[in-house]
């Protein structure tokens, strides 16, 4: 048995909080998250498990203030309060990869989350009211994207008894001026309240050097993602879809900054290799499932790879270290979810071009209103470019609404299409 | 709804109307511009709405879908608000296959002084967008003359109200009546409903248990009846088809764009706001003021806003010893044999 599968048979036999903290504690210990992470076959990969385990290390250790995030907050403000970031939703991605989603989804349901909710959030929730998650003393969301964290997290701040301490940041619409303004004194005062209560004064220079790590991050995952337009052939394991931490939880760390550029530094050696099939280029729209799928095996299998993901799209401008609450107010504001969907379908169309993508496939994961339901959009406005698009019904957390034969049937239906 | 019609017959004779969805769109500001505001309530069943949302999507909004697919309605525009994740989607489908004009209006979610100058900033883009189908030209004197004509008619509906809980007329004609006032011209529906209300005599049995309401966008005819034919009193329907629709006025002062933004952020709240504990203590006074014995909680499929809300309060009833019954229903779609037996199991457990 692997070190990871060993790590999730003893997590599963006891499922508690204080044991994932134990475990997390052991395998952030330098000899063992060295000797781990060189079973792994792809750089990039190392360096993913190394900063995700010692981020949730961090989180379940006792020593740090935990503030809750959901995905799209620009976490440089955590690192500039202290805080360690903890982000529900993407650990109920690693509920499924766990396989625990099960009884963590269970959990919900007992608790009267509605089966129609996205799992990320039912699984999270359920984890939350089985205590397996560490004590927040901040809870943060915000509504870009969708609804759902902004409901969840707040049920999570009552369950901890915080309520005091739980902020929504309320993306507007519309980018303007005005707009800009309302976010970022929503992040100002967001941030100057969590420093009050936790007695520091806001170190603005600390602050500053954060934002600069910021664009540090943002400078090599750009690179990495420019150098994937060339790229025919890729690290073995190598997954776009799994480096949503980092991309998100991450920015503003030293440890992203250190991870792109050595995703960079390893893609770069696969330039000019050439793999003995012509593949057909996809761009992968919303996210995939976790548990394990033959999703991606099937289409290696017809010749065809993910060139792009939408997720890694980085869609901010460079941030202003003088100027920390409007430059995030800024970076939130030109996420592609925000507002109309014209704003996502400007962007797919542009990664269409530039990474010259033969088709679509968007995952249309079970719940997600913001995304399923724009979908038919989506695939018209592709359509129009000749691109064609699959939408596939699925869910990203629950592994019950996975079936191997249906998918397979509609990834082969679809790739014999592409000829 | 048929036997009151014809005491609405003016108001509802309109075709200059603007549609709109969700309570968030102050319907002030369409009347300023010389429309009438009209609710859509969807048509009774889709089939062209069906290829363009997922299967678990809000029927409310897929219903809405088909009747402007079929422009039944005639709209001259529509006014959407950014109040859910579906509420966006549907914007952006009409915006993209229909050729009615359409404005998105961003509704800020968390209740202060900075959200309030936000949303009226966002209404003044409203207007813009008003003025630009050149009907009236919306003036000061107009909006405070449409704030007083509306606030008018939720006076009425709040009598209505209490008529209703007194059991001077039944559930299905108050229901009714508040669909009528969300279709109809408001100036003429005030004196239509102020003669209404005189004309009305008979008092029927006051009916027990009280029980409160709350949900998103019910309007089912067919539960009004089967309510109606059971031993209890909706003396609050907590849902953005009643209270949470007329209840709070519009202070009509000076300022009149900034009055609206603040009547509209802190009406009785949808689920949708960020601070879901204040819809909470909203919820147990009103479980006070109305001597509120048990809650049925229905829910249209599909609606996050609502579907994550129950698990909240379901803790919070726990707690100060109230009854609850979740009830999750499709819209004009529902067994009703199903749900009068689950309604009348909750009942008796009450009574025992
Ligand atoms: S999958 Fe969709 S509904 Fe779920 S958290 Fe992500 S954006 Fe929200
Ligand atoms: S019922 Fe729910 S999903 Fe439907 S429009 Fe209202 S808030 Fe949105």
């Amino acid at each position: 048995m692997s070190f990871k599968d060993t790590l999730k048979e003893k997590i599963k036999q006891n499922l508690n909080r204080k044991f994932i903290g134990k475990i997390l504690a052991l395998a952030a210990k330098k000899p063992v998250l060295y000797l781990f992470t060189r079973t792994l076959k792809s750089v990039s990969d190392k360096h993913l498990n190394s900063v995700s385990i010692k981020s949730f290390y961090k989180a379940y250790s006792k020593k740090s203030q935990v503030a809750y995030g959901s995905l799209f907050l620009p976490y440089e403000m955590f690192y500039s309060l202290g805080l360690s970031p903890f982000l529900p939703e993407v650990l109920a991605g690693f509920t499924a990869g766990m396989g625990i989603a099960d009884k963590t989804l269970a959990a919900a349901t007992k608790n009267w989350y509605s089966q129609d909710l996205c799992t990320f959030h039912r699984s999270a929730s359920g984890a939350v009211e089985m205590d397996l998650f560490p004590k927040p003393k901040f809870i943060i969301c915000t509504n870009l994207a969708c609804d759902a964290a902004q409901k969840s997290f707040y049920i999570y701040s009552k369950k901890y008894n915080i309520e005091n301490n739980f902020y929504l940041i309320d993306v507007p619409y519309d980018y303007s001026n005005k707009s800009i303004d309302y976010l970022s004194r929503q992040i100002k005062e967001v941030c100057y309240d969590i420093a009050k209560k936790t007695g520091k004064d806001l170190d603005l220079n600390k602050f500053k050097n954060i934002i600069k790590n910021s664009n540090k991050f943002r400078h090599w995952a750009k690179k990495a993602n420019d150098i994937r337009k060339d790229l025919t052939a890729y690290p073995p394991n190598y997954n776009g879809l799994n480096f949503i931490l980092p991309f998100h939880g991450l920015a503003g760390t030293k440890d992203a900054v250190i991870l792109y550029k050595n995703m960079y530094k390893e893609l770069k050696k696969y330039i000019g290799k050439k793999e003995n099939i012509q593949h057909k280029k996809i761009l992968w729209l919303h996210l995939k499932p976790y548990y394990s799928n033959d999703i991606f095996k099937l289409m290696q299998e017809g010749n065809c790879r993910v060139a792009f993901e939408e997720i890694n799209y980085v869609y901010w401008p460079e941030l202003d270290p003088s100027r920390p609450f409007r430059s995030l107010a800024k970076k939130m504001l030109s996420h592609y979810l925000r507002g109309p969907i014209d704003n996502r379908i400007k962007t797919i169309h542009k990664m269409a071009e530039e990474y010259k993508i033969d088709a679509a496939i968007i995952f249309s994961h079970w719940g997600c209103r913001q995304n399923n339901a724009g979908a038919r959009i989506i695939k018209d406005s592709l359509k129009n470019r000749n691109i064609p698009t699959l939408v596939l019904d699925g869910d990203c957390v629950d592994k019950n609404n996975y079936s191997k034969g249906q998918f397979r049937t509609r990834i082969q239906g679809f790739i014999e299409m592409l000829g | 709804m048929e036997k009151i019609k014809k005491y609405f017959k003016r108001s509802t004779d309109n075709n200059n109307y603007i549609g709109w969805l969700c309570t968030y769109t102050p319907e002030e500001l369409i009347l300023s511009a010389g429309f009438t505001p009209f609710r859509i309530y969807g048509s009774k069943d889709y089939n062209r709405a069906e290829g363009f949302f997922p299967i678990n999507f809000c029927p409310y909004l897929k219903s809405s879908w088909e009747s402007i697919l079929n422009n039944d309605t005639h709209l001259k525009s529509i006014i959407f608000t950014n109040s859910c994740d579906g509420m966006r989607r549907l914007y952006d489908t009409c915006k993209k296959y229909s050729s009615i004009p359409v404005f998105m209006l961003d509704v800020p979610k968390n209740q202060n002084i900075s959200s309030v100058n936000y949303f009226e900033f966002n209404l003044n883009n409203l207007i813009d967008f008003l003025n630009s189908l050149g009907n009236k030209k919306i003036t000061n004197e107009r909006i405070k003359n449409s704030i007083e004509i509306i606030n008018k008619k939720r006076e009425g509906l709040i009598k209505l109200n209490n008529m209703y809980r007194n059991s001077i007329i039944d559930i299905d004609t108050y229901n009714s009546i508040i669909k009528i006032s969300t279709l109809s011209d408001p100036y003429l529906f005030v004196e239509e409903l102020s003669n209404y209300i005189d004309s009305i005599k008979n008092v029927a049995k006051p009916k027990k248990p009280n029980i409160l309401l709350i949900g998103n966008f019910i309007n089912e005819d067919r539960l009004w009846k089967l309510f109606s034919e059971l031993d209890l009193t909706l003396s609050y329907q907590d849902t953005c088809s009643a209270n949470r629709y007329f209840e709070g006025l519009v202070e009509n002062g000076n300022k009149p764009l900034g009055s609206i933004a603040k009547r509209y952020l802190y009406k009785s709240a949808c689920m949708r706001i960020a601070n879901l504990g204040n819809k909470i203590t909203e919820i147990k006074e009103n479980i006070k003021k109305y001597k509120i014995d048990g809650i049925i909680y229905i829910s249209l499929k599909f609606c996050d806003n609502t579907l994550y809300f129950y698990p909240l309060l379901k803790e919070e009833l726990k707690d100060i010893g109230k009854p609850s019954l979740y009830l999750e229903i499709e819209y004009n779609n529902f067994s009703e044999g199903q749900v009068k037996t689950r309604i009348q199991a909750f009942l008796e457990m009450i009574y025992t």
